[in-house]
């Protein structure tokens, strides 16, 4: 194996490289950003026996650049009352998280180019899993200051909302990986890829399925996804923390909610199911085990009601804690006997 | 000890569930309600007065637009109500008893389809939604081809109906109710097991038997306390008597309870649609009594007589001895009524709508308060309220 | 619990498979309404022009008021109406001009895109009525 490529042994052909990597993720996370709002309205359409989008281009496939485009022209409004600066700052303060963390997701194995070895991966931190969390938590501070900033009562209930459901769930799901990082013995996600390579049934979703269904559960709380989407509960809060939001801004949080959704489906592959690993080449893999996890995504938007807020916070709690933490103990004992 | 602050929060008229223009102020500590007033009154059009300033049969197309999800039971209460205005309630033909019950239960299904895919839209199930207004949709399209207009239907007529059942309407029928229990099924393999919305609707927006009589509580929403009474069997209008049907109660009063009662009054109502199915048989459709039903088209085309009874009638009405009567239906939603006063002329002297969706409200702020936000939501959805017919 | 989850999954899922829309694509395919339905009106033409009598019993039938009528007689002593009106901005549509026209010389037709620019757009003179 050549030598690993880095900024000391050739500056110029590094930061090319670098730059290269972070184009393709950024292209193909904003495509397929785009494209999941077409997927889940073509999706949930014909599962409630309609057709979605059909207007715009053959199959109506032009409809998220027309949405964009529509979104771009609007009149951007900024209530009088509100708070100007957290108030744009915090369409930002959401979208930026949620792109950052894909960077630390390996997309498969190592190239050689150059005569050096790169890893398919912008970031190989040592601390990556806790840098995915972070970044999540960091998610949050944008609907709580859209919520807080709007000025509206209904945008404020759907910021607190969010803050406690983050905080309930954050624990729950980083307690749930504990286990996984207890089985690879690291905290770098390709260390990680790698405690799962070899077979398929080396993937954790085999060895650790209650860690991989609590943070499975308490990831689509954490992106406030249906059937826990309370911060927004259109028929409820009229549109949460959005609701005084437009133009830009608005097309802004509507980005960074299907970039989280990628963002967890990622995370999800690459912890539990084995990432890049899988019979095509690496990002194909990786690839279609995001838009299974996406499928599931919008299947559930579909099938399932909203749960309360206190059922939410309950179920955090008192279900989702115990057995995360009842994960962790059965773990280290099966590793310790 | 600290001083609480609450929060008063607007909800509506502009709001996506509160079923039209209805408005709630409610005060909030944190999420949970301390006060629920509803404001209503955005929607009054005064048909009330307005009637009285029309011959009673122009104000039937009034009575549509009370509760526009159930016109034709509106229809019904109303042309029930100036038959017993005007004394000719034995006249109607056995035809046209048949197709108003048929019609009448119809509508019952329509409305409740339009009740559960709003509440569980509400509750967040937004597929059981669009499922539930594709049934309806073949509810409308019966409709149209019955009386011309997919939801303001005036089709009946004081003394019958205004025409005969088109071509391959029984046949329509037959095929919804059908295939109505399986659309049930589904509804509930969505809906009913479901651990989530188990838990949004049980112990929810909760109401006693005995505060269900005294705020005067009517429909399924008093029947899921525990209370049996309905109009169908206990005053029986329009020959519901010869129907054999279950009056569907609960005994809980919660929002699942009124949400199975309803699906279960559904099943019931495709019973009674059956039955109207077997009994219907030839027969004229407006009764024999010219001083009330217009002549058939082809007397006024062909004979003088008729053409001079057409004119007499559409020009000066008739008009009901002077006197008044109260008639109630169980609509849909609950006890729909109509107080008449004639006072022997062509208008009505006084039409008061007993609208069961504005009594049922008053439910609404003992059922929220003390419970959540989101409960709001559900308990607004289960009173099944519609805002036509509230502020009229 | 987890069986009820799988149950709601399998309905949407079911109802995923093509074959089940229900979409009418609207302007691409219109809609045909059923024989009674009750569109834009239409009077009924005749080899002298207009059936109609001008014997004034729509217009006294009509709940909105929505029917202006002058009428005339032309050399045979034949009533017409000069002006035949009737504003859609006020009718409700409730057939009940149908129902009273003793010569049946109204009808419903099943015309029901109405939609117009200017508020003079929705007066429907006879000229436009007799379509």
């Amino acid at each position: 194996m050549p030598e690993m490529l880095s900024l000391s042994n050739d500056p110029i052909l590094f930061i090319a490289v670098m730059l290269a990597k972070i184009l393709a993720v950024f292209v193909v996370l904003l495509l397929i950003v785009a494209y999941a709002t077409y997927a889940e309205r073509k999706i949930i359409g014909h599962m409630q026996t309609r057709l979605g989008p059909t207007m715009t281009g053959p199959l109506g496939l032009l409809q998220p650049i027309a949405d964009g485009l529509k979104l771009f022209f609007k009149e951007d409004i900024i209530p009088a009352q509100a708070s100007k600066v957290a108030f744009i700052l915090a369409p930002m303060m959401i979208l930026v998280p949620a792109f950052i963390t894909v960077a630390v997701v390996p997309f498969g194995g190592d190239v050689v180019i150059g005569g050096y070895t790169v890893p398919l991966q912008i970031a190989d931190l040592d601390v990556g899993i806790l840098f995915i969390l972070a970044m999540e938590g960091l998610g949050v501070y944008g609907i709580v200051l859209a919520g807080w900033a709007s000025n509206n009562k209904y945008s404020l209930l759907g910021g607190i909302r969010s803050a406690a459901q983050v905080i309930s769930y954050e624990l729950a799901a980083g307690l749930s990986i504990v286990a996984v990082f207890m089985l690879a013995e690291t905290l770098s996600l390709r260390g990680i890829v790698e405690a799962q390579s070899g077979s398929m049934f080396n993937w954790f979703v085999f060895s650790q399925p209650l860690a991989f269904c609590v943070f499975f559960i308490t990831s689509v709380a954490e992106i406030n996804r249906v059937p826990f989407d309370l911060p927004e509960a259109e028929t409820e809060l009229v549109s949460g923390f959005c609701t005084e939001y437009s133009s830009m801004k608005y097309a802004l949080f509507f980005m960074a909610e299907y970039a989280n959704m990628v963002v967890v489906a990622a995370v999800i592959s690459t912890l539990f199911l084995g990432g890049p690993a899988g019979p095509f080449p690496g990002v194909i893999n990786l690839l279609l085990k995001i838009f299974f996890f996406m499928f599931v995504l919008i299947w559930m938007r579909a099938t399932f009601p909203r749960v309360r807020y206190d059922q939410l916070m309950f179920m955090g709690w008192k279900v989702f804690l115990p057995l995360a933490l009842l994960n962790i103990v059965i773990t280290g004992a099966v590793i310790v006997l | 000890m600290a001083t609480k602050e609450t929060m008063t929060i607007n909800m509506g008229p502009q709001h996506p569930s509160t079923h039209g223009v209805l408005q709630l102020i409610l005060e909030l500590d944190g999420e949970t309600v301390v006060k629920a007033t509803p404001h209503i009154g955005f929607l009054h059009r005064g048909v009330e007065k307005l009637a009285e300033n029309r011959s009673y049969h122009k104000a039937l197309p009034l009575t549509d637009r009370l509760d526009y999800l159930a016109p034709m039971s509106n229809n019904l209460g109303y042309v029930l109500a100036v038959e017993k205005l005007l004394g000719i309630t034995h006249e109607i033909p056995q035809r046209a008893k048949v197709v108003r019950v048929m019609m009448a239960e119809l509508t019952r299904i329509k409305s409740h389809l339009v009740w559960l895919a709003t509440h569980a839209l509400d509750i967040g199930a937004m597929t059981v939604f669009i499922y539930c207004f594709r049934e309806r949709e073949l509810i409308m399209d019966m409709y149209e081809k019955l009386s011309g207009a997919r939801m303001t239907s005036n089709y009946f007529r004081v003394g019958g109906l205004s025409e005969d059942l088109p071509e391959g309407f029984e046949q329509d029928v037959k095929n919804f109710i059908d295939a109505m229990p399986g659309h049930l099924k589904t509804y509930e393999g969505l809906l009913t097991g479901n651990a989530i919305w188990q838990k949004r609707t049980q112990g929810v927006g909760y109401i006693s038997a005995e505060d269900a009589i005294d705020i005067g509580l009517t429909g399924p929403a008093l029947r899921a306390s525990g209370v049996d009474w309905d109009l169908r069997r206990d005053n029986p209008y329009t020959g519901y008597e010869e129907y054999d049907f279950e009056v569907v109660t609960r005994e809980r009063g919660d929002t699942f309870d009124r949400y199975t009662a309803r699906l279960d009054e559904m099943r019931e109502s495709c019973k009674i649609i059956q039955q109207c199915l077997d009994r219907l048989e030839d027969g004229p459709i407006l009764a024999d009594n010219p001083g009330v039903c217009l002549p058939p088209k082809e007397k006024v085309l062909n004979s003088i007589e008729g053409l001079i009874h057409q004119f007499k009638l559409v020009t000066d009405g008739f008009k009901p001895e002077p006197g008044e009567i109260y008639q109630g239906i169980e609509a849909p939603k609950g006890e729909l009524g109509y107080y008449m006063i004639s006072d022997g002329s062509a208008n009505p002297y006084r039409m008061k709508v007993r609208p069961p969706s504005f009594v049922n409200l008053q439910a609404l702020p003992q059922m929220v308060e003390g419970s959540l936000l989101a409960d709001v939501i559900a308990t607004i959805g289960t009173l099944d309220i519609v805002l036509g017919e509230i502020d009229r | 619990m987890i069986k009820e989850f799988i149950q709601g999954l399998s309905i949407t899922a079911r109802h995923l498979l093509p074959g089940n829309s229900t979409t009418v694509e609207y302007p691409k395919v219109k809609y045909e309404p059923f024989e009674r339905f009750r569109g834009l009106h239409r009077l009924v033409p005749d080899h002298s022009g207009e059936k109609c009598v001008a014997c004034y019993l729509c217009a006294t039938a009509c709940p909105a008021k929505c029917i202006t009528i002058e009428a005339d007689e032309d050399e045979n002593g034949r009533k017409y109406p000069t002006v035949y009106q009737i504003d859609l901005l006020r009718c409700i549509f409730c057939g009940y001009c149908v129902e009273a026209c003793p010569v049946e010389a109204i009808e419903m037709t099943g015309e029901y895109e109405l939609a117009n620019l200017n508020r003079e757009d929705f007066c429907f003179t006879k000229e436009r009525l007799l379509k």
